[in-house]
């Protein structure tokens, strides 16, 4: 067996996630790192006898905390895509890495949206859609709700027409 | 006898009320014994209370089961119902069973019973009847397997088709033990872990034996040293060595013991046992694939094993032949596929980055290591060479696992089946039919990306839920992908 002589690429899903997803991630990414900086900070300051290094240590990760808040939510932003066509449901996801799921609307199993109380107050969804797989579900993080409510519509219509046991 | 659809509910065998105090007797011996020593220390007055206690507890605890759980077979049902105060009733469709297993221990087959756990596939929870008369479960068995094959094959429309053949009891054989295979069980290393296991457990009761102790320890140690260190050195590991190869032949023979690996019913049914027998079903419908394990001591004389990989069952991956020789691995394989090219095709490999990154990674694991040793010696002060010697050995047996595991990585697609090679030290391969994918996983992490190689997996409702294809070139990913699944893909795919 050879390789074929073209080389196919996995093409990036159609749809974006809602922009308001960047000022989502910015505030629960500087709520995180706060807490993990100011708790580092505090060690430093309060514990007796720190070497001075420490402190050099501290505002290390001071720094990479803003560059995690700053960068993170804008690089995310443009890698995640999802697209659900009539066969098939694609996502992409990652900013370090990168991950892209595929699995075919006839074996998905349960299609479920979750909203925690942070989305809810920028009007965001996550779906997920689940198959037979410990290992494939697929998920689309920070859609705008209403579009979730209309994806999660769709699927579960079509879904609910497949008559197989999807495994 | 089995009851018949329609007729009432029945009880499990009688011979039950003999094995159930047994087993209560059993668990219940020690607490039992301890607290009859403890109320003969202090009083005598309470003895007549308890010997009846004793004697009539496990006798009672052993009818209630007996008692109280009663099965019926309808014509679309198979039901069981039990409990004393909380009663619950399972039922299973009879045309959604898709295992019956039978299982005896010694107690059971000294008194004629088996265990029957019916598997209904999609839930986990069996329904387990322990115990029926060895002839009823038998007859259970085959009731319940034909009838599901019965219901799944369509009643000929056309009047010139034959009607389904009666089915022949015997089935066809797949394989047999044969006893030249026993040469494979000390090259075995799985029954090692329960040895050290059993080691752990006895070395806790060794401190507590007196002649153990600190004292016995340093006259022992004068003593080795006085005599010649490496006659006592060599002792040892033949000691040893003879230990190992006589619990492994042993661990062999009782596991293994009466094997027959037979297909019947649309099923494989696997036979085994010397002292607790075991019987399982796996049906061939739910079977979408194999995988061949080839441990490193077992590839030195040629041995290997076969699991299948099926959906629907309580654990997906099941061993259905002992360490055997390669080729019979590779026939039984190639008969539960119905294909031989997935298992003796030649793998594609990944190319020298993917080598690259094997190498990697084990040399990665041992740095780590060394330099754990390096502050250890530095610590206590001993002197540095120790360190560089670690760190030679540590590293040549890093770069050869390395490249073991860069040999044994590629993959395939032969007779729509995917093929994964995996394995540092072992030498998997693991066959997943095309028809069992339901989805797929490109991983690029930001060193993959760099050099263009990705992890594919494909997801699988079989087995393990996944099978790997790690570090191939992304277009060789998406290629092979799309191969394997065709039209899946082609929605998503530019070329």
């Amino acid at each position: 067996m050879t390789d074929t002589g073209g080389t196919p690429v996995l093409r990036a899903p159609a749809h974006q996630v809602s922009p308001r997803a960047v000022a989502f991630w910015t505030v629960s990414a500087l709520i995180g790192d706060a807490v993990l900086v100011l708790g580092a900070l505090l060690a430093w300051l309060l514990v007796p006898g720190m070497p001075g290094w420490v402190g050099l240590l501290v505002l290390l990760v001071a720094a990479l905390a803003v560059a995690h808040v700053v960068l993170m939510p804008r690089i995310r932003f443009r890698v995640h895509r999802w697209e659900v066509s009539d066969t098939a449901v694609h996502t992409r996801e990652g900013w370090i890495g990168r991950q892209s799921r595929i699995a075919p609307i006839s074996r998905v199993q349960t299609v479920d949206s979750r909203q925690g109380a942070l989305m809810r107050l920028f009007g965001l969804a996550s779906i997920t859609v689940t198959t037979a797989s410990a290992a494939g579900p697929l998920t689309v993080n920070c859609l705008d709700a209403d579009t979730a409510r209309e994806v999660v519509a769709r699927l579960t219509a079509i879904t609910a027409a497949t008559e197989d046991d999807a495994t | 006898m089995i009851p018949s659809p329609g007729d009432g509910w029945i009880r499990l065998s009688p011979r039950k009320l003999l094995l159930d105090p047994f087993k209560a007797v059993g668990q219940a011996i020690v607490p039992v014994v301890v607290a009859l020593i403890g109320i003969s220390r202090s009083d005598m007055r309470f003895w007549p209370f308890i010997v009846p206690i004793a004697i009539l507890g496990p006798l009672v605890l052993g009818a209630i089961p007996w008692l109280t759980t009663h099965y019926r077979l309808t014509d679309t049902q198979i039901q069981v119902r039990r409990g004393l105060l909380n009663k619950s009733t399972s039922t299973a469709p009879l045309d959604r069973v898709r295992s019956v297993d039978l299982e005896a221990s010694l107690l059971h087959r000294i008194l004629g019973l088996q265990k029957v756990e019916i598997g209904t596939g999609v839930d986990d929870d069996r329904i387990t009847l322990d115990a029926l008369a060895a002839v009823d479960a038998h007859a259970l068995r085959t009731t319940l397997l034909r009838r599901r094959e019965v219901g799944q094959v369509p009643t000929p429309l056309d009047p010139r088709e034959p009607v389904p053949t009666p089915l022949d009891h015997q089935g066809s054989l797949l394989a047999q033990i044969d006893w030249s295979w026993l040469r494979f069980a000390p090259f075995s290393l799985a029954r090692l872990v329960l040895l050290a296991g059993a080691v752990g457990v006895l070395s806790q009761f060794g401190d507590d034996l007196p002649i153990w102790n600190e004292e016995t320890a340093t006259s022992l140690w004068e003593w080795i040293t006085q005599f010649a260190l490496a006659a006592v050195a060599v002792v040892v590991a033949i000691g040893a060595l003879a230990t190992w190869v006589l619990v492994s032949v042993a661990g062999y023979v009782v596991q293994w013991w009466n094997f027959r690996l037979v297909r019947e019913h649309g099923s494989l049914h696997l036979t085994t046992g010397l002292f607790t027998t075991r019987s399982i079903t796996v049906e061939e419908a739910k079977v979408r694939g194999v995988e061949m394990t080839e441990p490193v001591l077992m590839r030195l004389v040629g041995g290997a094993e076969l699991s299948t990989l099926a959906t629907g069952v309580e654990d997906g991956v099941t061993q259905v032949l002992p360490p055997c020789p390669h080729d019979v691995a590779i026939s039984v394989g190639a008969a539960v596929l119905e294909h031989t090219g997935p298992l003796t095709d030649p793998l594609v490999a990944h190319g020298p980055l993917a080598r690259r990154r094997a190498w990697l990674r084990q040399v990665r694991a041992s740095l780590v290591l060394i330099s754990g040793v390096a502050v250890a010696v530095w610590w206590f002060d001993e002197p540095w060479w120790w360190t560089a010697v670690v760190a030679l050995v540590v590293l040549a047996v890093s770069a050869l696992a390395g490249e073991s595991s860069y040999r044994h990585l590629g993959h395939a697609l032969a007779d729509r089946h995917l093929v994964a090679g995996s394995g540092v030290l072992a030498r998997i391969r693991t066959v997943l039919e095309t028809d069992g994918i339901i989805g797929w996983v490109v991983t690029q992490s930001w060193w993959q990306r760099r050099i263009g190689l990705a992890d594919l997996t494909a997801t699988t409702a079989a087995g393990a839920e996944r099978v790997l294809v790690r570090d191939v070139r992304l277009d060789v990913a998406v290629a092979l992908a799309d191969r394997a699944t065709p039209g899946l893909l082609t929605d998503f795919v530019e070329a």
